[in-house]
């Protein structure tokens, strides 16, 4: 069958999966137009769908394949059906066109680089760290960072690829278009964000979450408030703080704390500098705005 | 004769041995762990509603909720409202929906020469994904229920779209599992009546019945729930005696040297959680009678997690009806958790069965974290003359895709099994 832009080649794509909670892959069965992707795409092995190939197939021959994803964190000791997981990587990374890692696991080893398998770490990082053992595969690789991803985000990314798109990435390699911004943005808590209206309490629509409840949104990359989650919310509208989940610090420590100095957030929004921040405060401070001083719904 | 399984949220391997043709033991084993409890040790209390969904991604929900409850469960004293208490478990029913529909038309129908069928599964799973998210903000991993209630306040319009959202899966699943009126789930005693029907379930119980394979994978007949709320009864039950006393004193891991998976005993004995013994507990006129006919075989337990689907589809609506929306979502325990030291233990059920968590707080710090999960009570693996559930079903098949089908059945999920 020919899919509506009349093509009929299929774009080949392994799924392989590493230390993983397998939430990937179902947050990648949330995107809706699944039956479209899969008319442009074929797996030659995903671990939950039908594919081509089975799992002892693909680890121990080579399979023709143009993009290598890779979900989960990897590790010495990891492996799958009996084969170490940098030998299948490596086993597929020259033939293909692209390698994209999906998640946080996968880019900078996630929750797993504190488990106790043997030097557990992202493909390229442990958390900021550069690793030295994939560095010949930088040039082919795009980081889908996010704990889980967003399935948007990694399929447009293949059309992207598909397409020969020229795509610009930041230097963890995530693609610009989505880790521009930064989760904060398109949050429906901003304006209280801006006039330092902290009394936020958990269950209430108002409030922002940046001055008591660790919100990392401020200084996370990502699309979250963007794109929003299966098309409906996101983390922070629904009054829980962004656990920063896309950035190579996850998961930080006292994650529902906001750590602060002499009473101001440790960590400031991307790119404000400290001096600047205390002035705009002090300014913002002054203002007492009852609109959002009230409930929203309820008076 | 070493088979590789896979598609499970990860691998397993079975270790057959036969006599006389027949399969007479099956070793289980799970190949790798990630230790999340290792790397929850000395974190503040709360960074594990953080952590644990990420045991699973398909069930992490459920963690969540465990893990909430454990430490709700250290307080002497806490006030949840009612409304927190409904809306937590509304969510935690549309995972347990989300992964019976994929396991039905994913992972089941395969095996009865059918294609996976994406299409469906896809599309009526992210129905109930959505409803989460408007509630908890995404699916999976959302971190929404807090120690106190839950963070979202939800208005008027997230109501209406969530009773739309379970009312356009009430439709999916009368037009394509069983053309019956899902109320009829509630009041139907017998199996017949389902036969009747149409749809993707009746073809497969129909075949079952047709290809005479309804005595397959039968194993103790002995049930086990430990999550109650306002839907699931907790009890065990033997055969159809149903006791409601259960003690965590009596739940034992055992490690076992060739699988990362732990074997888990309560009183010493395996026991089947999941779909199955819940409805066998909750007296379930259906499912007690495909029990009265099959027993605790394949068809019981196909059709016991299908018809879950109907019937928390409809306790959902009651549920949601029942939620006012006037009540605070969360109430601020009186005493920080950071100045708690106590034990704690969450019971939740799962979509595969009893998911236990409990922790150890020393001055809000985690010291200790011990999760039980649902596919260890089902695919322990145990010695010849003490098999495991799923081992038991197993042993007397002859062929070795007869024994997948019934391994299958538990709805095995490799991440779960070993955390
Ligand atoms: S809650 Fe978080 S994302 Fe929302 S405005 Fe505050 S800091 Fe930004
Ligand atoms: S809001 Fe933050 S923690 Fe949540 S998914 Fe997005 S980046 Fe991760």
């Amino acid at each position: 069958m020919k899919n509506p832009n009349g093509e009929n080649k299929k774009i080949k794509i392994l799924w392989l999966s590493g230390i993983s909670c397998y939430g990937n892959i179902h947050s990648f069965f949330n995107y809706p137009h699944m039956e479209v992707f899969l008319e442009d795409f074929e797996f030659i092995y995903h671990p939950v769908l039908d594919s081509t190939f089975s799992l002892k197939e693909i680890v121990n021959e080579t399979k023709e394949c143009n993009i290598l994803l890779i979900d989960g964190a990897i590790s010495d000791d990891f492996h799958r059906a009996d084969v170490n997981i940098k030998d299948i990587i490596n086993r597929y990374a020259t033939s293909v066109n692209r390698i994209v890692t999906v998640g946080t696991c996968a880019t900078f080893g996630g929750i797993f680089k504190y488990s106790d398998f043997q030097s557990p770490r992202g493909l390229h990082f442990c958390g900021d760290e550069l690793q030295t053992d994939f560095l010949h595969l930088r040039n082919k690789t795009i980081s889908i960072s996010g704990c889980p991803i967003q399935p948007e985000v990694l399929v447009n990314t293949l059309y992207e690829i598909k397409n020969q798109t020229d795509i610009k990435l930041d230097t963890f390699l995530r693609p610009k278009e989505y880790y521009a911004y930064t989760v904060h943005n398109g949050c429906t808590r901003n304006e209280y964000f801006e006039y330092k209206v902290d009394g936020h309490k958990f269950g209430e629509l108002e409030g922002c979450l940046f001055y008591d409840h660790g919100c990392q949104a401020p200084y996370t990359a990502g699309s979250c408030n963007k794109i929003l989650w299966n098309e409906q919310n996101s983390k922070t509208r629904s009054g829980s703080p962004c656990f920063g989940c896309t950035e190579y610090t996850f998961p930080k420590m006292s994650l529902y704390d906001t750590k602060k100095n002499m009473g101001i957030p440790q960590n400031l929004p991307l790119g404000v500098p400290k001096r600047a921040y205390l002035t705009i405060a002090g300014v913002t401070k002054a203002f007492s705005i009852q609109r959002l001083e009230k409930k929203l719904i309820d008076d | 004769m070493i088979e590789l399984i896979e598609k499970i949220e990860g691998e397993a391997k079975l270790d057959f041995s036969f006599t006389n043709d027949l399969i007479d033991y099956v070793k289980i084993e799970f190949l790798s762990a990630r230790g999340i409890e290792n790397i929850l040790k000395n974190r503040p209390a709360l960074d594990s509603l953080v952590i644990n969904p990420r045991v699973c991604g398909i069930c992490g929900h459920a963690h969540l909720i465990a893990t909430v409850q454990a430490l709700e469960s250290c307080y002497e004293k806490i006030e949840i409202s009612d409304k927190a208490k409904i809306i937590r478990e509304l969510t935690l029913n549309f995972e347990l929906i989300q992964n019976h529909l994929k396991w039905f038309y994913l992972v089941l129908i395969p095996f009865f020469g059918k294609k996976q069928d994406t299409k469906k599964a896809l599309y009526s799973s992210s129905l109930m994904t959505k409803a989460i998210a408007v509630l908890a903000g995404q699916y999976p991993h959302n971190s929404y229920a807090i120690v106190g209630g839950i963070t979202s306040s939800v208005t008027n319009g997230d109501f209406i779209k969530v009773r739309s959202l379970i009312d356009e899966a009430i439709l999916f699943f009368q037009s394509n599992l069983v053309d019956a009126n899902i109320e009829e789930f509630w009041e139907c005693d017998s199996v017949e009546h389902i036969f009747e029907k149409e749809g993707d379930l009746v073809d497969i119980l129909m075949y079952i019945i047709y290809s005479n394979l309804n005595d397959m994978g039968k194993s103790y007949d002995r049930f086990i729930a430990f999550g109650g709320n306002s839907y699931f009864k907790k009890g065990k039950s033997n055969k159809t005696v149903v006791s409601t006393n259960l003690k965590y004193e009596y739940i034992k891991e055992k490690l076992i040297d060739y699988s990362y998976a732990k074997n888990v005993y309560y009183k010493d004995k395996s026991y089947e959680v999941g779909p199955l013994a819940r409805g066998m507990i909750n007296k379930v006129p259906l499912i007690k009678d495909a029990h009265r006919k099959y027993g605790d075989s394949i068809f019981s337990r196909i059709l016991a997690r299908v018809c879950e689907i109907a019937q928390l589809l409809y306790h959902s609506k009651q549920l949601l009806s029942m939620c006012n929306i006037k009540e605070p979502s969360y109430i601020k325990p009186k005493i920080d958790i950071k100045n708690i030291t106590a034990n704690g233990i969450g019971y939740v059920e799962a979509a595969r069965g009893s998911l236990i968590h409990k922790v150890d707080l020393v001055d809000g710090i985690i010291k200790d974290y011990t999760i039980i999960t649902p596919t260890q009570w089902n695919l322990g693996s145990g010695t010849k003359d003490n098999l495991g559930i799923a081992q038991n079903a197993m042993v007397g098949l002859s062929s070795v895709d007869e024994a997948k089908l019934v391994f299958k059945s538990f709805d095995v999920c490799s991440v779960c099994t070993t955390h």
